[in-house]
């Protein structure tokens, strides 16, 4: 006799299985089904390699995105060492990144008032784009978006002021600069 | 990790020997019956072979359930060792719903586990001792470089959600609150996010 086997999760219901958001009930019907399809035990396999390299990753602070002060505590904890610029609308810094820095943070505050998403561009003096990214999650009553750029990227980085530009993303009518900062980048320092 | 003596030869010849063609193909059910009853020697090909399907599952089920490398490693070897020893002696009574024989067994025996680890945390906190976790190199890990650009290449929103499940350990609801998004578009950005990161990766190792 053969049991009938139930229909393969997708790749991202078996990947649930390693979250906290998966009920008991449901963490069992994947484990029944992966005992008997090797296919599903492969990509829970593929699943659990992909949470581990993106924890790696994140530990060893080789990630540039937008964060929140969960990821920032986290980082914390896991002694990965973190230097900070808070910038006003508007506010120029003089910043610079450290031997021993392994993450550099600018926490960019604004009026996000009615605003859901934001599109981020960094450019040098220059015009040249250094970086950007779009669809920036804002929650409602937010105050700042806290963005983290790996040390060795920043430390890479010519030193020459670039501006950061904060936008309504491109599918909000019409391209309302929200706020630019510049940060006059000093370079990679070391202690005396 | 310490492998137990009566499974080390059964691991020696999965790891050192090419797999088995024509058992390869075989239906599970097949393989256990193949293993069922026979002697020894007669069923080694098919235990191996059994061993080489089942014993990456338990593995899996084993760090869902016990969060430890190390000990979802053991797990594997010991309900193994009970699966094969069970089949040899004609034990399994179904020999063809073999997925959960090994599922029933993993679950007893980390149901075991934990009911041990329960009374060692007992012991530990009346003598307030305390124990070191040591996390394990994990060589199947991917490459951060082979990562990194794949994660760089994701939408800002569906990053957040990733480094929020995985680094910060937030569950769906504690993220929807932080970004201002539902549960259930959270979930869904997580699965895009990740089926998008499987083809990015699939795609760098193709080319």
């Amino acid at each position: 006799m053969t049991a009938t086997r139930t229909p393969c999760p997708s790749f991202g219901e078996l990947a649930d299985y390693w979250t906290s958001d998966i009920t008991p009930d449901e963490a069992e019907q994947i484990e029944t089904h992966v005992f008997d399809c090797e296919r599903c035990a492969r990509m829970l396999a593929e699943a659990d390699r992909l949470r581990v390299g993106i924890r790696d990753l994140a530990r060893s602070g080789n990630v540039q995105a937008f964060v929140n002060d969960a990821v920032l505590n986290r980082l914390a904890r896991d002694g990965v060492r973190v230097r900070s610029y808070a910038l006003d609308p508007g506010e120029t810094v003089r910043c610079a990144v450290w031997a021993d820095d392994d993450v550099i943070v600018a926490r960019l505050r604004a009026d996000f008032t009615g605003v859901e998403s934001v599109d981020a561009e960094m450019r040098f003096d220059t015009g040249e784009e250094w970086a950007q990214a779009t669809d920036v999650p804002v929650r409602k009553g937010e105050t700042e978006l806290v963005l983290a750029l790996p040390a060795g990227l920043v430390r890479n980085a010519p030193t020459v002021p670039m501006r950061l530009t904060l936008r309504h993303s491109a599918g909000s009518s019409g391209e309302r600069i929200l706020a630019q900062y510049v940060f006059h980048h000093e370079g990679a320092l070391e202690r005396p | 990790m310490t492998l137990t003596p009566s499974l080390h030869g059964l691991y020696r010849s999965v790891v050192t020997s090419p797999r088995a063609t024509p058992l390869s193909a075989c239906d599970d059910g097949v393989l256990a019956r193949a293993v069922s009853g026979a002697s020894g020697e007669d069923a080694s090909d098919a235990e191996t072979e059994l061993y080489r399907r089942f014993a990456p599952r338990v593995r899996l089920f084993g760090l869902k359930h016990l969060s430890d490398r190390a000990a979802a490693d053991d797990l594997a070897q010991q309900v193994m060792l009970v699966v094969i020893t069970r089949l040899r002696t004609g034990e399994v009574r179904e020999p063809d719903q073999i997925g959960s024989f090994v599922l029933g067994t993993s679950r007893m025996m980390v149901a075991g586990k934990k009911r041990g680890e329960r009374r060692r945390a007992a012991i530990f906190a009346r003598f307030d001792a305390h124990e070191e976790a040591v996390d394990p190199a994990n060589d199947l890990a991917l490459d951060g470089s082979r990562l990194a650009p794949c994660l760089a290449a994701l939408r800002e929103r569906e990053r957040t959600i990733l480094l929020l499940t995985y680094y910060a350990d937030k569950s769906a609801p504690e993220i929807a609150a932080a970004m201002g998004m539902t549960s259930g578009a959270v979930r869904i950005g997580r699965h895009r996010a990740l089926a998008s990161m499987r083809d990015c990766i699939e795609t760098r190792r193709a080319s």
